[in-house]
């Protein structure tokens, strides 16, 4: 028995709670779905099309850091929590409006606390909207400063219909009487409020603004440096990759017990590959010319090894020596043709390196005549380190493409815009 | 008899280093061949039968781990490495003898004084390892197998769906490859087909012949040591060499 009228009274608890938070939902115009979109935007198709799906739309489009602090306040200012503060900020008012009433008793008691009342509630909602930038939830700000106004002018028509009653006169009469002092008090009044909000709105905003710019340039910074770091780290790799160091080492020590000249060469090769890529390393950029330098290092190095199997080609044109590029991108290209696709031909191949000027970009081409991409088209290693560095350096206007060749095997080409500073 | 050696290695240096290191370490021992690749070390393998084999396991066509799989037990096998851990973990585990490049003479010697020692007894059973070490290997590309085989005869282009083909036989540098109804030359070394074909179906059953198992009507013992297959709906009876006939006993 009392098992049940305890579930009884639990459902009850929890229908008030709900019916508080549907109250408090409802003011605020927040509902929990569309706090899942301030939490996760991506969530906005679960919305159901209509006016909170137009409401989430912009919520979704607000900066994270505006999402983040609305979905705190609505969390906070929710159910019996919104209710207890309007409550007190009511009481607050109406002891406004009391005063109001002694200072001037020509305008009556319940007249002034309705006035107060009314007028300071809307004064805390523009406020609010305004902190919140939530005047982007409704449209443009002409449309709140129109509701503010119609705010003030309906306080005081309720205003009127209340104190009515101290005056003796009828609603009829009171608005014959008032209704100039209605609309002149409603759009100074009104006006003249919304200036500071939207003053605050304004500055706000612009606050906002900088500081999400600021965050946005501080991630991209980030991204930049990692990117980079990343590809020191794979350079670094290729330098002390065990297959490219110990068989390079292999191959100095049978020409140097040979007694051949051809060791003190490879060693001097193997020195300007190591020199080459240390500087490299150390800066972001480089200018071709010194990339095709570092890259003819490397393959002459990979012939000395692979010997008849591989051939290369690099072509510069002298206009092109100084542009300067992202450094180590080349190289990477260079190390998918070898590995991709020399040295896992019967025969070996051919390896072309070529930079040119297309329209106003500058292309980089690394072909190799290997078996093509096969089933695995652009997976080739630090494929993605480049193209994320380009991205962040260009733009869309820096691109890595990888592809088929006409004939066999893989083409690589990375366009660059030719920009003055890389001149 | 001299003991005879393959060496497989794409590197020309390392292969000339190991060449000679061989020679001044064991000179009783005899190479009978240098490989270049997988595939050229696997037909070597075929042709002389050596009785120890040195396997880079890096190489163009098939790897030295495939390679070794082939082989199997009829040769005492030393992987050749610059370094791949897994590999190199899984030997030491398995007391399977490697050898680290660019190679020293004091490394190549204790290797050769255990392969003595070893060489009496039969060569051991690698495959468990190597079939785990392969699944475990990094960026190992699985090689594709081949759906389609283009030969052409006379003016076209024939494209062969390699599941209706008989059998593969080696014709120097070319192919023969033999179908119910017909047949074609393809301008492959059979060698090189090999790793494009799905081992499961296509059993090679001699250095110059690779069958299709679901093709094979019978197999017939000839003697002790040799057998022929008889493929469905073809008057062609094809050798099983030596090293194959393990392929049909119980």
């Amino acid at each position: 028995m009392s098992n049940i009228s305890n579930i009884s009274n639990m459902s009850n608890i929890s229908r008030t709670n709900k019916l508080w938070s549907k109250f408090g939902d409802q003011f605020l115009m927040i509902t929990e779905d569309q706090r899942k979109v301030l939490e996760d935007p991506q969530t906005l198709g679960n919305i159901a099309p209509g006016y909170r799906r137009k409401m989430a739309v912009k919520m979704a489009a607000m900066s994270p850091i505006e999402r983040s602090q609305l979905l705190e306040f609505s969390l906070k200012f929710r159910g019996r929590h919104l209710a207890i503060t309007l409550a007190k900020i009511m009481l607050v008012l109406t002891l406004c409006g009391l005063a109001v009433a002694l200072l001037f008793p020509q305008r009556g008691l319940v007249e002034s606390i309705a006035y107060a009342n009314v007028m300071g509630l809307v004064l805390v909602a523009w406020m609010v909207t305004t902190y919140f930038k939530l005047s982007q939830l409704y449209g443009k700000t002409m449309h709140l400063v129109m509701l503010n106004v119609f705010g003030y002018m309906l306080g005081h028509v309720i205003g009127l219909i209340l104190g009515g009653w101290g005056t003796g006169w009828t609603f009829q009469e009171s608005i014959e009487k008032k209704w100039m002092e209605i609309v002149i008090s409603g759009c100074v009044i009104g006006l003249f409020l919304s200036v500071p909000a939207a003053l605050m709105g304004a500055i706000r905003h612009r606050h906002y603004k900088q500081y999400t710019a600021k965050l946005e340039r501080d991630a991209q910074e980030h991204r930049a440096a990692r990117e980079l770091s990343e590809s020191r780290l794979r350079l670094l790799h290729a330098q002390i990759e065990p297959h490219f160091l110990f068989n390079t080492l292999g191959a100095v020590q049978q020409l140097a017990e040979k007694g051949a000249p051809e060791a003190a060469r490879l060693t001097a090769i193997l020195i300007a590959f190591l020199r080459a890529s240390m500087a490299e390393m150390r800066s972001e950029t480089v200018s071709l010319n010194a990339d095709f330098a570092l890259i003819k290092a490397y393959l002459d190095v990979m012939k000395a090894r692979l010997g008849t199997r591989l051939d290369y080609t690099l072509d510069l044109p002298d206009s092109l020596a100084h542009v300067t590029m992202p450094s180590m991108m080349l190289l990477t290209l260079v190390e998918n043709a070898i590995k991709h696709g020399i040295e896992p031909s019967l025969r070996g191949g051919h390896i072309k390196v070529t930079g040119s000027m297309q329209d106003a970009c500058v292309a980089l081409t690394v072909s190799d005549t290997g078996p093509g991409l096969g089933s695995k088209p652009g997976a080739g290693e630090g494929l993605a380190n480049v193209r994320a560095r380009l991205t962040l350096l260009y733009g869309a206007a820096g691109t890595l493409s990888v592809a088929d060749g006409a004939e066999d095997g893989v083409v690589a080409t990375i366009m660059l815009p030719l920009t003055k500073e890389s001149q | 008899m001299n003991t005879t050696i393959l060496i497989a290695e794409d590197e020309p240096l390392m292969r000339e280093r190991l060449l000679e290191m061989l020679a001044a370490a064991w000179p009783e021992a005899r190479v009978v061949m240098v490989a270049e690749n997988g595939n050229d070390a696997w037909d070597g393998f075929l042709e002389h039968e050596p009785q120890v084999v040195f396997l880079d396991i890096r190489m163009p066509g098939l790897s030295g781990l495939e390679v070794a799989q082939r082989i199997g037990k009829l040769a005492h096998v030393i992987f050749v490495t610059a370094y791949d851990q897994y590999a190199v973990d899984a030997f030491d585990a398995g007391a399977v003898d490697y050898l680290l490049k660019p190679v020293q003479a004091e490394r190549l010697d204790k290797a050769l004084a255990r392969l003595r020692q070893r060489l009496a007894a039969p060569p051991p059973d690698l495959g468990e390892l190597l079939r785990h070490l392969k699944a475990s290997m990094p960026r190992q590309p699985a090689p594709e197998k081949l759906k389609w085989i283009k030969a052409t005869v006379g003016k076209q282009i024939r494209l062969i769906d390699v599941g209706d083909v008989l059998f593969f036989q080696s014709d120097t540098k070319y192919t023969r490859v033999v179908l119910a109804d017909s047949e074609a030359l393809v301008k492959i070394p059979l060698k090189d087909l090999l790793g494009g074909l799905d081992p499961e179906r296509f059993w090679q059953i001699h250095r110059g012949t690779v069958v299709n198992v679901t093709a094979v009507a019978a197999v017939e013992r000839i003697d002790a040591e040799r057998m022929e297959v008889i493929v469905r709906g073809c008057t062609e009876r094809l050798p099983v060499s030596r090293s194959f006939t393990h392929l049909f006993r119980d």
